[in-house]
């Protein structure tokens, strides 16, 4: 901008000065112009284009030779930029390395190392390796003798490099300063089998003087693609027994010693038959406890669960009670029950966790716990890899039994009744029921069902029949399962032909009569 | 002359470094901020030109008069073969003078708050042994395999370091591929080595101190008896060729007693205490006011010679480190084999016996000496400029000296001046027990100018000793004089 105001100035001042002053201002303003803004120069063309009519305004000769600009760098290294108003490259290459304020640690050590300047000079003697310390020092005896002894000591120093050199071939140092070439080396003559394979004749794969015999076989024992048994029992950790509730409880028990096993770790068969034990243990105790209910009573057994429940929890006591108050059982338990804790309550339930429910558990280790438990389920323990063929164990503690008669079994324990014994309880209670809804004397003498009254009475009233017969079609279920009654009605019927009052005594109803007879033949 | 740069005098416990702590040490600049003497401070000025210290690498600094040119640059070797194996020197040139080698600045060092690396030395070079068992190595010299193995696995090495990595340097001196082959020619041999274990009777007879011939007689029957024991005739030859003769290990045990540097040193995760001999760390002289120390680089397992914190250098001044601090002469010429000259030890002792008392606070104010009983230093802010007398000696004296302190009672002339009587009287009677004098001690030396190093280091220890009572006299006396003030 500054050199577009010069332009004009010289514009300015090429108008009103002469053709001399021209040259002296475009000298002095081409000073102005900066090497990259060109810009500027072609907007300085135009302008000078223009004004073509003062001859003393051209800024630009034909003849003067092109400025090219070289693809050098910018003699500027950064500048600021417009755009981004900071700081920027010049060519846009990679940002500057920053100063030693910014190096890592033990980098300005290494610079400076590296930088330090290598040590000229030769030296005059040369190393003793060794043999002779204090060789390559110069040594002074005094000030006033030294220059005496000088002389000696360089004549000394002569000496003794030449004794040393017999011995060493090169001062190591100048071997830093030559490159050695190596000679070709020159190769023995080749004989017999590298002759042969260098011409191409027939020859053994493999040269004879550098063969090795060919060892023994290695017995099958040895392969090792041979299933051998591995001197542990186990090849792999999976073979281990994996740890089981039963098996870690019992290993607990066995450490606090409760129970004696065999050996360290308990054995399947010892993990049955605590297993088994256990079962039978809870059953009897469950057992024990029901029985135990029965007898003392609901009322005594509860009462354990009720501390602050001091009278008399006998039966005879709650009978009194009962007698006295008119409060069943039922009611008094719930009385008993009033007077309950919430912890008791939580305890007789067996839902608090705040209770021990198990002090074997509790007390087990924290390896034996991750072992069935497992740990952290975030951070999961060793527990937590499961051998994906592992067969789990469902048997009960019975398993070595016989499959028991379940029939028998369940009719031991009265959950199934026979055929027999139903119908009997069946027509009992079908018993009762008529006996119940007899209304009148003939019709409770006709209620009476069985094949005896029909074939008693012949001359029975057509009511009684009928109300008879009534009985039996409103109970025909009872007709369909009993064959007996269908038995003594369809007897009479096949036999032979009847006659009329044969018939009339043999029909079931009146109605039969009544109905077509084309029926009845 | 013009005053002294002071800086604070450093006490560490021995020359041990504690792990990761680097030492700053402040300083006192001058007012006028000039920085004259690049030696340390507490000097007189030498009678003579010649050098008093032995010309073991581990030295005292040169006096100033010693012109620069005695010092020649070492063989560019020395520093090359180093360079190869990646160890790197900053700003530093080592030179060899009459006494040795030296590390000396090659440029000027502004004081700067960080500490400057002037060397980094890694791992792979240096020697090491753990100090307590099981003990490492560093990968590559691990004698395993060799039976000289088994003879390092027989010492204890709680007690017998020192055998151990001269073991370990003579079995690195016999590989072929390792650097101590090269190394080992820079390093001084026998003749050279002022170490006592060196010295002949005669020279131990010549310190005039009987512990300390007595000490080093057993240590040199100790080595020796070492020597007999794993290097008797019937031992293989990979042993036999380490040291043929019992010269050669004795040698080897003295440059690991005087050359190893105790560092903590972090590896992996494993802190230990090692032993450690560091080719080019241990060209750096002795001061007791030190402008480098060591650092352990663990981050890539290098030893570091680093410039104390706002030390000032200039260019030529000698980099010095403080090999075992707050110790006595008698330690320092036991280990390394050198004892303070021009009386800045200022650790060393008297055994004074006897009742006299003078008043410390006095004492210390008359020299300008301040700071706390651990580290004294010379206020030189709160003398003239021209007062060069105290140094380390006085300093010394301020520490030995029976002194009595007890809070605001002022001490009562007469009295102080009887003290510093009898004291003085004490001091001539230690003096008159030495057999020769300090005179003539000095004429002696200067008489034998190509004598034994041993020898010279002899006498100029027991020389040392007596420069040091008599400028505790002088002391003394200065001390009268202005104890009316």
């Amino acid at each position: 901008m500054s050199s577009l105001s010069v332009n004009f100035l010289c514009q300015e001042r090429c108008a009103t000065a002469g053709k001399t002053g021209y040259n002296h201002l475009q000298t002095s303003s081409i000073g102005y112009f900066p090497a990259g803004i060109l810009q500027v120069r072609i907007g300085l063309n135009k302008v000078s284009k223009r004004a073509n009519s003062f001859p003393c305004v051209k800024c630009e000769k034909k003849d003067e030779p092109i400025e090219h600009v070289s693809v050098e760098r910018p003699p500027y290294y950064s500048y600021m930029d417009s755009t981004s108003g900071q700081l920027e490259p010049a060519s846009g290459a990679r940002a500057s390395i920053p100063e030693e304020e910014y190096w890592p640690e033990g980098t300005a050590s290494r610079v400076r190392a590296a930088r330090a300047p290598e040590p000229t000079g030769t030296s005059a003697g040369s190393p003793s390796y060794g043999k002779s310390p204090g060789s390559r020092r110069k040594k002074y005896k005094t000030p006033a003798a030294s220059q005496s002894s000088q002389v000696s000591i360089e004549p000394s120093e002569t000496v003794v490099p030449e004794i040393v050199e017999d011995t060493v071939d090169d001062p190591k140092d100048s071997t830093l300063d030559y490159v050695i070439y190596q000679t070709e080396p020159k190769e023995d003559e080749e004989t017999g089998y590298e002759l042969d394979k260098k011409f191409g004749r027939p020859h053994p794969f493999i040269d004879p003087k550098v063969k090795k015999p060919m060892e023994e076989p290695l017995t099958s024992e040895e392969l090792w693609w041979n299933w051998r048994k591995p001197e542990k029992e186990q090849w792999s950790r999976w073979q281990r027994r994996r740890p089981d509730v039963e098996m870690v409880f019992l290993k607990a028990m066995a450490e606090t010693g409760q129970v004696k096993l065999y050996g360290e770790i308990p054995t399947l068969t010892e993990t049955s038959l605590y297993r088994a034990r256990r079962h039978l243990f809870k059953e009897e105790r469950l057992k024990a406890e029901q029985e135990r209910l029965e007898r003392i009573g609901p009322m005594a057994y509860y009462s354990e669960w009720v501390k602050a429940w001091k009278r008399d929890t006998s039966r005879e006591a709650i009978q009194k009670h009962f007698e006295e108050t008119g409060e069943d059982e039922n009611a008094q338990l719930i009385e008993m029950f009033s007077y309950q804790t919430d912890r008791e309550y939580r305890i007789m339930m067996g839902t608090d966790v705040r209770i021990r429910r198990d002090p074997l558990a509790m007390r087990m280790r924290e390896d034996q716990i991750k072992q069935i438990w497992g740990g952290d389920p975030v951070y999961p323990t060793v527990n937590y890899i499961q051998d994906p063929d592992e067969v789990i164990d469902y048997r009960g503690p019975d398993f070595h039994e016989p499959t028991p008669n379940m029939l028998a079994h369940l009719k031991e324990h009265g959950k199934i009744i026979s055929r027999e014994e139903l119908e009997k309880i069946l027509a009992k209670e079908k018993t009762e029921e008529l006996e119940m809804t007899d209304i009148d004397d003939a019709m409770a003498r006709a209620v009476d069902i069985g094949e005896n009254e029909d074939d008693e009475e012949e001359d029975g009233e057509v009511d009684g029949e009928g109300g008879e017969e009534e009985k039996i079609t409103r109970n025909w279920s009872v007709l369909k399962s009993t064959p007996q009654l269908r038995k003594s009605k369809a007897k009479p019927k096949k036999e032979e032909p009847m006659s009329l009052e044969e018939a009339v005594d043999d029909s079931e109803n009146l109605t039969d009569f009544l109905m077509d007879f084309e029926e009845e033949e | 002359m013009a005053t002294s740069f002071v800086p604070l005098h450093q006490i560490n416990g021995c020359f041990t470094y504690p792990r990761p702590e680097i030492k700053y040490n402040r300083c006192h600049f001058r007012g006028r901020g000039l920085s004259p003497t690049p030696c340390p401070k507490y000097r007189l000025r030498p009678t003579n030109a010649s050098v008093e210290t032995p010309p073991f690498p581990l030295f005292q600094p040169p006096p100033l008069e010693e012109s620069p040119s005695q010092l020649e640059p070492a063989d560019p070797d020395f520093y090359k073969i180093g360079y190869v194996r990646s160890m790197r020197a900053y700003g530093i040139d080592f030179k060899e003078g009459p006494d040795g080698f030296g590390v000396y600045a090659s440029k000027d060092v502004e004081p700067l708050r960080r500490a400057r690396v002037i060397m980094e030395i890694p791992l792979e070079l240096m020697l090491t042994i753990r100090q307590k068992l099981p003990w490492m190595f560093f990968p590559d010299i691990v004698p395993l395999g060799h039976p000289i193995f088994d003879i390092i696995n027989s010492t204890n090495p709680e007690t017998d370091w020192d055998l151990r990595l001269a073991c370990l340097l003579l079995y690195a001196l016999d590989r072929d591929d390792n650097f101590w082959q090269l190394y080992g020619d820079f390093l001084p041999s026998a003749d050279e080595c002022t170490s006592l274990l060196l010295a002949t009777e005669d020279d131990l007879s010549l310190l005039q101190d009987p512990d300390l011939a007595s000490t080093m007689r057993n240590q040199r029957r100790r080595a020796l008896e070492f020597w007999e024991k794993n290097w008797h005739s019937g031992v293989p030859l990979k042993i036999k060729r380490l040291a043929r003769d019992p010269e050669r290990f004795i040698w080897a045990v003295s440059i690991a007693q005087s050359r190893c540097i105790n560092m903590q040193v972090r590896i992996g995760a494993l802190v230990q205490d090692a032993n450690m001999l560091i080719p080019y760390a241990d060209m750096l002289n002795h001061s007791f006011q030190p402008n480098c120390f060591l650092h352990w680089r663990f981050k890539d397992r290098m030893v570091e010679v680093m410039i104390n914190a706002g030390q000032r250098i200039k260019k030529g001044e000698e980099m010095t480190i403080d090999y075992m601090s707050g110790q006595q002469n008698h330690l320092l010429m036991q280990r390394y084999g050198f004892s303070s000259s021009v009386l800045q030890n200022p650790w060393d002792v008297i055994p004074f016996s006897g009742n006299a008392h003078i008043h410390l606070d006095s004492f210390l104010s008359v020299f300008n000496i301040s700071g706390l009983p651990g580290e004294y230093y010379h206020n030189s802010q709160l003398a003239d400029k021209g007062n060069n007398f105290v140094n380390g000696a006085v300093i010394a004296a301020a520490r030995t000296l029976p002194t009595w302190s007890d809070g605001d009672v002022p001490p009562i002339p007469s009295m102080e001046r009887k003290a510093v009587k009898e004291l003085q009287e004490e001091c001539q009677q230690i003096l008159a027990q030495f057999p020769t004098t300090s005179a003539e001690d000095q004429k002696l030396l200067d008489s034998m100018p190509e004598a034994r190093r041993t020898l010279e280091t002899a006498i100029k220890y027991r020389l040392h000793r007596k420069l040091f009572i008599e400028k505790v006299i002088e002391a003394l006396d200065i001390y009268q004089e202005c104890i009316l003030f």
